[in-house]
């Protein structure tokens, strides 16, 4: 960069000096080799910045990148090829039982998860995720897993992830309407061991996941060892045919489709419990039921956003081939669940699968409060009667279970989000059904869980 | 049968794709002031190697001060060969990184330098410093541009040429140190490479000379006009030796060893030597060098082995960190 000003005074100096017939010859002479000098020293700095300038874009495609955002801290190569990306996630939640006669648990604080979550890439193909879980009685990793993407069509996932079919359970938990799932999440399995091919087709306007996994329990997770020899597959479709339609009032409308089958023997498959809104145990399978033969789910589902209103709908059937003992009578049971929730942002943010981003971030100086948004949800569980008595003991479980939500979410900023919400669930019991062996059937459950979370 | 049906259809195939000219790409990592030169010569080679096999070979250039050049390809920078400005900076990718072996100079003629240089004064025409010989260079109110010793080979050869000059007329190490700090203080910029320097000195406007390689100097003359500059010749240089290697474990992964080896043993060809003769460096050819009398200024030259023992004692006891050079340009 030359410096113009320097070099338009530099002629007009000389031109007066030379003018000027004061001055002496010596004195002129001596000017001129100054105005040379700081010319010089001009030009040596120029030069210098030059210098600095191209060493900086020389190096530039080998200097490291440093990303610090509410996305997370991550550490990329210049050619973004390899990368390390580490995140976090708390959830401190409080929750409060209402006319529970104080029977159910103590009102408290509940760590519900707290995670470092590290991921990254090693050359263009390769991605992992290490997820640690430190909330709840013992550290556990909850996902660890890498993907081979051989192109946007086409990648295949191995590890521990959570299996592709439940809507809702595939959503983050710190972006669901509510702070905790629906009992339609309690019928698909969560976190499994397989491998999974996966992809985008059509301009990424349909996925799908298909692959073997061990296969767990309603609602489990892996115990990073399957529980019998069998194995189950799991697939999922899912289409936004309209994303490309800007403007559209069906751009955000994405459905789909997914299911799961396998065999299962022992007496850890099937027979998993299903729990309340509150986490309360409303239902289990006795001890002595054993999975025995072939089990299915399928679970249509839909997701829609229109700017600010969001809308997530699914349901869920999960049927389990069992026996009431080794030598038992083999019976087959379908469980279901469905629910609706919706949400709507009020200051006007997009509501998004991924949570909401506030136009403002809470700021007392700036006045600004971040965003808001109201939710709603109905959700319903149906046990197969069938269960009762031989599977499942009618004193102490519910046979349905109907649940309405009422939520409020503040987004203080893209990673902190506090959520209030209000669950009322009703319970359909046998008349043989006693509170005394399982105090949550005294009373419909009256819930008011609070939220603070930061997830970046 | 099927077999062996399929085994000589697969032979035959495989003849018949063998038979296909093949396109092969080199990566030449050079030092700065190379550019004119391997243009030149890579067109040459080009053409002699489609003639001898018919094949097609592409060879890419990439250009920088020497050491930095080295330091780029022990990271990883797949050079299929080196022609860089000193045998140090070829030593680095056996020292660093085992990516030639150790004895690597004997594997080509001249200690693998098919070519040499030396380092030459440029000045602004009229000279109007009086520049004459190296004592100018410490004089205050001079101002000397040579690039930076830590990342360009040139200015090792500049440095040690200047540090000998110095030591045969003021007698010791301790008095060349002097000096040589000296003339360091007058350097307003180090640029990393040769070819910076000279875009400092020529198109900048900056400084009174600047330390150059010998082709680099004739090169501005060509380029930039004898009307603007001239050159004047110390009394005593360095004997520049430009060094050359092919990059074994690159040219082994990438299968280029062949065509590697034969671009460098084209460097001593008469072509290749009448293509460096022409861009101002020494062919080591003497019939050759005859040719281009101009080309070359007369002068006493001394070789690093002589003063300095070789390239490992002087770059140790200079450029090392906290060696000589560190001690002087901090001050």
């Amino acid at each position: 960069m030359r410096n113009p000003t320097f070099r338009q005074l530099a002629p007009a100096l000389t031109a007066l000096l030379v003018l000027t017939p004061a001055l002496r010859a010596d004195e002129l002479s001596d000017l001129r080799l100054t105005l040379q000098a700081l010319e010089q020293k001009i030009l040596v700095l120029e030069r210098k910045q030059e210098i600095k300038d191209e060493a900086a874009v020389a190096a530039a495609p080998t200097t490291p990148k440093i990303t610090v955002s509410d996305k997370g801290y991550t550490l990329a190569s210049a050619d973004a090829a390899n990368s390390l990306r580490v995140r976090g996630l708390v959830q401190l939640d409080h929750r409060w039982f209402f006319e529970d006669d104080g029977s159910i648990q103590n009102n408290s604080f509940v760590l519900r998860r707290a995670r470092i979550i590290v991921e990254g890439a090693l050359g263009r193909q390769f991605t992992y995720q290490i997820v640690p879980e430190f909330g709840g009685a013992n550290p556990a990793i909850v996902d660890a897993n890498f993907t081979w993407t051989l192109s946007p069509e086409l990648g295949f996932k191995f590890g521990r992830f959570k299996s592709p079919v439940g809507l809702e359970l595939l959503q983050s938990d710190s972006w669901t309407f509510f702070n905790e799932r629906s009992v339609v999440s309690l019928l698909v399995p969560n976190r499994d061991l397989g491998i999974v091919a996966q992809g985008d087709l059509f301009g990424g306007k349909l996925n799908y996941s298909a692959g073997i996994v061990g296969g767990v329990a309603d609602g489990a997770n892996t115990t990073n060892s399957d529980f019998d020899n069998e194995k189950e597959v799991v697939g999922r479709f899912f289409a936004t045919p309209f994303k490309d339609s800007a403007g559209s009032p069906v751009q955000g409308l994405g459905f789909g489709i997914a299911g799961t089958y396998g065999r299962a023997k022992g007496t850890n498959g099937r027979t998993g419990g299903y729990r309340t809104d509150g986490q309360q145990a409303i239902f289990a399978y006795l001890a002595s039921t054993i999975t025995d033969g072939p089990n299915w789910r399928i679970t249509p589902q839909l997701d829609y956003r229109n700017g600010s209103f969001g809308l997530l709908g699914e349901y869920v059937v999960s049927t389990v081939n069992v026996r009431p003992s080794t030598t038992g009578k083999l019976s087959e049971l379908q469980n279901k669940a469905w629910q609706v929730s919706a949400g709507y942002v009020l200051t006007g943010e997009n509501s998004s699968y991924n949570g909401v981003v506030p136009a403002n971030d809470f700021s007392l100086s700036k006045g600004t409060w971040g965003a808001f948004e109201v939710a709603a949800r109905y959700a319903n569980l149906k046990i197969d009667n069938s269960a009762f008595p031989l599977f499942a003991n009618p004193v102490t479980n519910i046979s349905e279970s109907n649940g309405i939500g009422l939520g409020l979410n503040w987004y203080l900023s893209k990673a902190v989000r506090f959520t209030f919400d209000y669950y009322q669930t009703e319970f359909e019991r046998f008349a043989t059904a006693t509170p005394t062996t399982n105090p949550t059937l005294k009373n419909d459950e009256k819930t008011f869980i609070s939220r603070f979370q930061i997830a970046f | 049968m099927k077999f062996k049906s399929l085994l000589l259809a697969g032979l035959a195939l495989s003849l018949a794709a063998g038979a296909h000219a093949k396109s092969v790409e080199l990566l030449n990592v050079s030092y700065d002031p190379t550019r004119e030169l391997y243009v030149e010569f890579n067109k040459a080679f080009a053409a002699h190697w489609k003639a001898k096999t018919g094949d097609d070979v592409t060879i890419k250039q990439s250009h920088g001060g020497s050491g930095k050049q080295a330091r780029g390809v022990i990271d990883g920078l797949p050079a299929d060969v080196v022609t860089l400005a000193l045998a140090g900076d070829v030593d680095a990718l056996y020292d660093v990184a085992k990516l030639i072996p150790r004895d690597w100079q004997k594997r080509l003629p001249d200690n693998s330098a098919p070519y040499t240089s030396t380092i030459v004064f440029l000045v602004r025409k009229g000279n109007p410093k009086g520049i004459k010989d190296w004592d100018d260079l410490a004089k205050p109110g001079v101002g000397v541009i040579t690039p930076n010793p830590k990342t360009s080979g040139g200015a090792r050869w500049n440095y040690l040429a200047a540090w000998e000059f110095a030591k045969r007329k003021l007698g010791s190490d301790d008095a060349a140190k002097d000096f040589v700090a000296k003339l360091y203080k007058n350097v307003p910029v180090l640029d990393s490479g040769a070819r910076g320097s000279t875009t400092t000195f020529v198109q900048r406007g900056i400084g009174d000379i600047a330390i150059s390689w010998e082709n680099e100097a004739f090169l501005v003359l060509k380029e930039f006009g004898a009307d603007k500059f001239e050159i004047v010749v110390p009394s005593l240089s360095i004997l520049a030796e430009p060094s050359v290697s092919i990059v074994d474990k690159v040219v082994r992964k990438k299968g280029t060893t062949e065509v590697a080896k034969a671009y460098l043993d084209y460097l001593y060809t008469d072509e290749g030597q009448e293509i460096a003769a022409r861009n101002y460096y020494r062919p080591r050819n003497q019939a050759i060098a005859a040719k281009y009398p101009d080309n070359f200024a007369k002068l006493n030259l001394f070789t690093i082995d002589e003063a300095f023992g070789g390239w490992a004692k002087a770059a140790k006891a200079h450029f090392a960190d906290g060696a000589t050079f560190d001690q002087i340009y901090a001050k």
